[in-house]
């Protein structure tokens, strides 16, 4: 077999002779999409609790393993009751950011309820993002991210994931990237089931999330101190805080780990 | 041939800013049996007097449903209403398939008015022939609208269109106070069909020619023809 | 107009041999006929007002909401053809929106203004369309401050500190004049969303025997440089403001429904209906 991709699928040249680009019309090089993200956003995490939901992301946008821009804001509020986050590629997230914008001028195009009845809810929100993630992959031109939609609808917190293969799906906890790995597990500590949402207030996932933006920053070597939180809570509504960063670190046992880096002994 | 010089087509002011061809438009409307429809601040209801060719043709259908929540009655050229509520079908779909979100009736009625503007301000086509009685269910409660082919869509409390529809129109003004704070979705059918009947000349109201549509607070839209109407003659 | 009926406005796109177009004229006959509508530059902002002629009881109040968003800083109210108004601000809603994608900033009302322009314009000329039936009042707040621009069928547009058109154009803009006499350093979108109301209160005397109901949006300083409708208290402020002024000058308190209408005019009162 000849194991060159681009040999793949064309006639052989044992048995047609050297392919030929202008009889075939075809390019010599195939047409190619993204094939991978370049400057990143790492996780973001989410939890319901009983009267809302929290979303988090720091604020980095790395360039493989440069930490090359540190104000990188991931996380978009859409009116009073949604807030979209977004990790992967940091220019398809500012393009999604312009749809989104887009989004919220059109939704008040001669809409005389546009800021009551008939204002976007996160439901609308997700399909919508879900529907145009679908469509680029279903294109073979992926949107590289993946997507938390958190917020508050019909008083029942909604929060639903999407990335940039389609595939949606909804839990108590979502985490994406290597949160997904990391701080889903932490979240889950605090509500295992769907049913744990019920019994756990705002101060205990509050906790939960900074525990595992924790974590995440000790871990996750994309990851910056500084990240943005935001709560969107059935009575209080929006809260949006920017310029958090990670307390109470605990590096005694930096000195101890060997084996990494430069360090001789 | 012409009344005037200003009335052959659509791309043709009069002296006076008139625009003939859609003034003839708004008229076969007129040709178009009567069609009732009144809402409360829960449910909106619509009543329809249908029109067989011949004795032994079948009735015109009068109500067209677009989606759960949303319906229309026609009164004109019924294709033209079929073109424009399977418009509103595929909007229907796009918006429930892209957003999760019902189609607000206020946005159907824009949407309805864009799509009539067109055939006014360009040659070679002309106006739809129909006057559409809009009616749904959302977010923002019930409503009824009135679309005329113009483009002009009007919200109402209450409205008729087509043959002899003013009898309609004037018990609807007289009886408003009353209707639009009715709880009972029933009442509120016997209100439509009360009026409808105030546009009557000859016919009677039967099994055969009465069609009836209501939408509202947990009430998917649900029509209402030949023996389902008999509590309400 | 003396050359009506010597076939030269018959088509739009056609010269007469004195050079006017006459399907352009007629056009402006149709916005003539329309409710009239306001617009006043202010020094914070730019307020616009409608007049909404009830033509029956069984419409419902506060609904069929007149003036329009184009973008979040630019709003448009216009007199005429409803429906051509709607295809006007369709139009600028997709220039404004294109230019954003383009430039990723909000579009200067200036270079809306043009390319709306631009757009009117050509609709005079091709006799495969006709002109647009309604003079169109828009701006709002870009970075350069804020803006006020009123076309025409025919395509031109000027700036304006105050605007008018429809039936009530002459009075509103007596009024206009007078108040920019006596503010000649401008004034406040505050103020002037009473004083818009009032021209719209005045400008409607001379048709009182229909009922209407008034409608303002303003874009200043204070919705954020946002496009945003008067609503609450200070719509009711303006109202009242109106009234008392209007009934004022000429005692006539009249505000009761007058709604035996005879089907002559469309619900809206801008076309009329034979």
């Amino acid at each position: 077999m000849n194991h060159d991709p681009f040999a793949w699928g064309r006639p052989s040249d044992e048995t047609y002779g050297q392919y030929n680009e202008a009889i075939a019309g075809a390019p010599s090089f195939p047409k190619m999409n993204t094939q991978q993200p370049i400057i990143t956003g790492t996780s973001v995490i989410s939890m319901k609790y009983n009267n809302g939901v929290i979303i988090a992301a720091d604020n980095l946008g790395a360039y493989g393993s440069l930490l090359r821009f540190n104000d990188v804001e991931r996380l978009f509020a859409i009116g009073e009751n949604t807030v979209v986050g977004v990790s992967g590629d940091i220019s398809d997230m500012q393009y999604i950011e312009r749809l989104l914008d887009e989004l919220q001028i059109e939704n008040n195009y001669d809409n005389s309820t546009g800021d009551g009845a008939e204002s976007l809810k996160p439901s609308y929100v997700f399909e919508y993002l879900a529907a145009v993630m679908y469509s680029r992959r279903s294109k073979m031109n992926p949107l590289w991210n993946a997507i938390i939609v958190a917020g508050m609808e019909d008083n029942k917190p909604f929060l639903r994931y999407v990335n940039l293969l389609g595939v949606t799906y909804s839990s108590q906890t979502l985490a994406t990237g290597f949160g997904a790995h990391m701080a889903n597990p932490l979240l889950r500590k605090v509500v295992d089931k769907e049913e744990d949402v019920a019994n756990t207030d705002l101060e205990t996932a509050k906790k939960a999330i900074l525990e595992s933006m924790k974590v995440l920053y000790y871990r996750d070597a994309r990851s910056s101190r500084k990240f943005s939180m935001a709560i969107i809570d059935n009575t209080t509504g929006l809260t949006f805080q920017k310029n958090l960063e990670v307390e109470n670190m605990v590096w005694g046992f930096a000195k101890d780990i060997k084996g990494y880096g430069t360090q001789k002994v | 041939m012409f009344r005037n010089n200003y009335d052959g087509d659509t791309v043709t002011f009069s002296p006076t800013g008139r625009l003939f061809q859609v003034e003839y438009a708004l008229e076969a409307i007129k040709q178009g049996s009567v069609t009732v429809g009144l809402r409360s601040n829960k449910y909106a209801v619509l009543a329809a007097l249908k029109r067989n060719a011949d004795e032994l043709s079948s009735y015109q259908k009068k109500i067209i449903k677009c989606d759960e929540h949303l319906g229309l009655s026609l009164a004109g050229l019924a294709p033209d209403a079929r073109v424009l509520s399977n418009y509103l079908r595929q909007q229907c779909h796009y918006s429930q398939l892209v957003f999760n979100r019902k189609l607000s009736v206020e946005k159907a009625g824009h949407l309805l008015s864009d799509k009539a503007q067109q055939n006014t301000q360009s040659y070679g086509g002309r106006p739809y022939g129909v006057g559409l009685l809009l009616i749904g269910y959302d977010n923002s409660g019930a409503h009824l609208l009135e679309f005329q082919p113009s483009g002009n869509t009007l919200e109402v409390y209450g409205s008729a269109i087509g043959a002899r529809s003013q009898g309609a129109k004037t018990y609807l003004e007289k009886v408003m106070d009353n209707f639009v704070d009715l709880e009972d979705p029933e009442e509120l059918i016997k209100t439509c069909v009360e009026a409808l009947r105030q546009s009557l000349k000859d016919e009677t109201l039967t099994t055969e020619n009465l069609s009836i549509a209501i939408v509202g607070v947990d009430k998917p839209f649900t029509q209402f023809d030949n023996e389902k109407v008999t509590p309400y003659l | 107009m003396t050359s009506i009926g010597t076939g030269y406005d018959l088509s739009n796109s056609v010269f007469s041999p004195d050079g006017r177009n006459f399907q352009v004229e007629y056009a402006v006959k149709a916005v003539e006929n329309g409710a009239t509508s306001v617009g006043i530059k202010c020094n914070d902002g730019v307020v616009f007002a409608v007049e909404k002629l009830i033509s029956s009881k069984l419409l419902v109040p506060k609904k069929n909401v007149k003036i329009q968003v184009i973008d979040r800083h630019i709003g448009c109210v216009y007199s005429g053809l409803i429906p051509d108004g709607r295809h006007l601000v369709n139009r600028g809603r997709e220039e404004s929106k294109s230019f954003s994608q383009m430039y990723s900033k909000r579009i200067p009302i200036p270079a809306f203004a043009d390319r709306i322009g631009q757009y009117v314009q050509a609709h005079t000329l091709y006799n495969s369309v006709r002109p647009f039936g309604v003079s169109a009042i828009f701006g709002g707040i870009d970075d350069e401050g804020s803006h006020l621009y009123m076309i025409e069928p025919s395509g031109s547009y000027w700036g304006y500190k105050g605007a008018a058109a429809g039936s009530g154009r002459q009075i509103a803009k007596t009024e206009l004049e007078k108040l920019f006499d006596k503010n000649p350093d401008g004034l406040s979108a505050r103020e002037a969303i009473k004083q818009a109301a009032r021209i719209i209160y005045l400008a409607h005397e001379d048709n009182k025997e229909k009922d209407f109901e008034l409608e303002i949006s303003w874009c200043s300083l204070e919705t954020d440089k946002v496009h945003k409708f008067v609503t609450g208290d200070l719509l009711d402020e303006a109202i009242e403001y109106a009234k008392g002024e209007v009934n004022g000058s000429n005692d006539s308190d009249d505000e009761d429904m007058s709604s035996d209408d005879n089907n002559q005019q469309d619900e809206d009162g801008d076309v009329e209906i034979e």
